[in-house]
């Protein structure tokens, strides 16, 4: 039924695609439906009638189809309707759905009344699934980079580089109080990291002043707002009590903002807290409301509503009534397609953006993707680096005197507790003492090499595919599973290799530096990882991550 | 639940000083979370002379989903549906408009105020809000029928309370006319 031809595309300005002629398809039928398509012709000229479709960006593309600015093109065989990928902006990524879902946007009707209507209740009644916690749990930042592997390529560019500045993120459910949620658990977690209990102590007593505060300037009375204050101050409470103990903090931290009343409340205390600082400071913000309907009419329909996400008034509010007067500084990342090799970064209070980030004060750090937030953590600033440093030294000194392994009794062997899974006792070099083999060097036997490299790779398109294909283990073969030193794969150092070119040659030559066992590149900074891409073959320019040749040597 | 507290003080506010022409009562004392209201027709209105019973829920979520309230008493009214549920059809309780800051007591005297002025624009009985429209007099004259037939006696808050008036509806409706 589907045949792959090229369809023309008109880019909308929200980034949809809408088909200009698509041929032979039968669908089902769905809300989204714009008319039903069977010669009535609204848009196309296509040869047999012409349907009118929202397209759900990031679907897969006919192959002959590069004119689409937009998403990853899309493959007109598999329409796989999802109504909130169409509400977001023009995002083209699998960003996690929102709710409440935007009322689809109608090109152009011609259909009657009744489905107009009938439309209209389902989308006003569509209730995306939400799944997952409403705070999730930390986890690599590195996921990220997979979920977008797939996506735009300013977007793969700019989710390979966030993992190197932020290690961590956590996902945050997006029912529409993603930001309000972010902010509010990034406060209470910044709050127990500054391990203070004065502090907290102090949050508890500032928070009475701002509900005196929502009282007068928000004009809410005390009574309606209460509960909500009320969960604020007794998860303040537990924090204090806890200081002393972080990690059980953090677990009732996380508990706390997944049990939906808590978490709801704690999070509405903080709308409302948002919405009377604005409300106390009309004049300074009164021109920044872009909903046209003044300042409490914008009160009304964003900040105190359930399920409204955060704007960048919404951000500047909470940010000057909740973290400035404590100097918590909030720094979002924003993903998006604007040109870039990385997410670009704004801190609140804009003061912030002119100072250095070690001149901040605590600082909570959120990923902003169209129409969603999640927290994000940069990396511990603790032993990691301390750990690559030394045992790249060390393993170099163990490098250099391959032929005197059996004066290792000697050595000082403190500083080899360093390398991962070294016991630094003297037992722990028993195994290499009672080898036969002069160095355990010699373990870096060439020959799983000699298979895959035998011959030089003729084309560079066999060449690359087969790298890429290698590219996620590279170093099984390099590591003898036996040994209880693990020598580190930077062991083949200038020195070294030049040492010991008559024992190991193939290390230097261009076929081992231009094999998937050279693994060099990844201390280049510029290295990327190759995508594997099944149509390159019929593709005129070489695949986007040739890079990842140029970088390995 | 976090919401009690909030519950308990709105309805200490509410049968303290209840909004006009309102009372309130629990059907069952360890359930806030459902509210009987009668509300007496307006002085003024068709709908005066009048005793309606109007049943409140308040969700589990709440105060982040809006409470769900229907008249169990019939009545002629164009955002009223006209059958035994008594769905009500208020701009305030939509969950686009809701806000958990709302108070209930403002939402009751909301439903007070639609009967004092029906919003024919934004009807859920598209027919009754014609008429009220363009044949007030006769809408007029029906609304009260109904006063007469269903709002007369004591207040009946179950919700088959429209089904068992109904069944009267030809001895009253004849004594109406």
């Amino acid at each position: 039924m589907f045949q792959p031809e090229p369809a023309a595309y008109i880019q909308v300005s929200t980034g949809y695609a809408i088909p200009h002629s698509v041929s032979d398809y039968t669908f089902e039928e769905t809300p989204l439906r714009l008319n039903d398509g069977r010669g009535s012709g609204a848009l196309g000229t296509g040869p047999s009638g012409a349907n009118a479709l929202l397209y759900a960006p990031m679907l897969s593309a006919p192959a002959g189809n590069r004119v689409q600015v937009g998403p990853a093109p899309s493959s007109p065989g598999s329409f796989n309707f999802n109504p909130t990928s169409l509400s977001a902006a023009p995002s083209t990524v699998p960003a996690p759905s929102h709710q409440p879902a935007p009322l689809p946007i109608l090109l152009k009707m011609e259909s009657s009344a009744d489905e107009l209507v009938a439309q209209e209740a389902a989308a006003r009644e569509y209730q995306p699934q939400l799944e997952g916690p409403l705070v999730g749990k930390k986890t690599p930042s590195t996921a990220i980079t997979e979920e977008y592997a797939k996506a735009d390529p300013i977007y793969v560019q700019k989710t390979m580089m966030l993992p190197q500045t932020y290690t961590h993120y956590r996902q945050i459910q997006g029912d529409g109080n993603c930001g309000w949620r972010a902010i509010g658990f990034g406060y209470f977690e910044t709050l127990i990291k500054t391990g203070s209990k004065a502090r907290v102590d102090a949050e508890k007593e500032r928070m009475q002043a701002l509900n005196a505060y929502i009282e007068t300037a928000g004009g809410v009375p005390a009574y309606v707002f209460q509960d909500f204050a009320d969960e604020t101050s007794s998860l303040l409470e537990k924090m204090s009590e806890m200081i002393g103990n972080p990690e059980r903090a953090a677990e009732e931290l996380l508990e706390a903002f997944n049990t939906p009343d808590v978490s709801n409340s704690i999070m509405y205390h903080f709308r409302l807290m948002a919405s009377a600082y604005l409300k106390g400071h009309r004049a300074t913000y009164g021109d920044f409301i872009s909903t046209g309907t003044g300042v409490d009419g914008y009160c009304q329909a964003v900040l105190e509503r359930h399920g409204v996400e955060i704007d960048h008034l919404g951000l500047e509010l909470l940010v000057n009534v909740l973290l400035k007067p404590i100097d918590f500084v909030l720094e979002v990342a924003y993903l998006d397609r604007s040109p870039g090799s990385e997410v670009n970064i704004y801190r609140f209070p804009k003061e912030a953006n002119s100072q250095l980030a070690s001149d901040l004060g605590p600082t909570i750090h959120l990923l902003y993707r169209p129409d969603h937030y999640d927290i994000l953590y940069p990396p511990e600033p603790v032993s990691l680096q301390v750990h690559r440093v030394t045992s790249l030294s060390q393993s170099y000194e163990i490098a250099s005197t391959p032929a005197a392994l059996h004066s290792y009794a000697q050595l000082n062997l403190q500083p080899l507790a360093f390398i991962p899974g070294f016991d630094a006792s003297p037992a722990g070099l028993a195994p290499i003492l009672d080898t036969t083999s002069a160095s355990p060097l010699t373990t870096y036997s060439p020959s799983p090499v000699s298979p895959w490299v035998s011959a030089p790779f003729p084309d560079p398109a066999l060449q690359a595919t087969s790298a890429s294909m290698a590219i996620p283990p590279p170093a099984p073969p390099l590591q003898p599973q036996t040994h209880p030193l693990r020598f580190s794969e930077y062991c083949q150092l200038p020195e070294y290799v030049e040492n010991n070119t008559r024992r190991e040659p193939t290390f230097q030559t261009a076929t081992f530096k231009n094999s998937h066992f050279n693994v060099a590149h990844y201390n280049n900074p510029n290295f990327q990882p190759e995508e594997y891409k099944p149509e390159a073959d019929d593709h005129d320019s070489p695949p986007r991550g040739g890079g990842r040749k140029r970088g390995s040597v | 639940m976090a919401s009690q507290k909030r519950i308990a003080k709105e309805l200490a506010e509410c049968t303290s000083s209840p909004p006009q022409g309102m009372t309130i009562k629990l059907p069952n004392d360890s359930d806030i979370h459902k509210w009987h209201v009668t509300l007496e027709g307006p002085e003024g209105t068709v709908y005066a002379g009048g005793k309606f019973g109007i049943i409140v829920s308040l969700p589990t979520d709440y105060p982040f989903k809006a409470p769900s309230i229907t008249f169990s008493t019939r009545i002629y009214h164009p955002n009223v549906t006209n059958d035994s549920l008594g769905n009500i059809c208020l701009g305030l309780l939509k969950p686009e408009n809701w806000k958990p800051s709302s108070r209930l007591s403002s939402v009751l005297e909301a439903v007070r105020a639609l009967l004092v002025e029906p919003q024919p624009d934004d009807p859920l009985e598209a027919r009754i809000a014609d008429e009220y429209r363009q044949d007030r007099k006769e809408f007029d004259k029906n609304a009260r029928s109904y006063v007469q037939r269903y709002a007369k006696g004591p207040v009946k808050f179950e919700s088959g309370g429209g089904e068992s008036g109904g069944g009267s509806t030809s001895n009253t409706g004849g004594g109406g006319n």
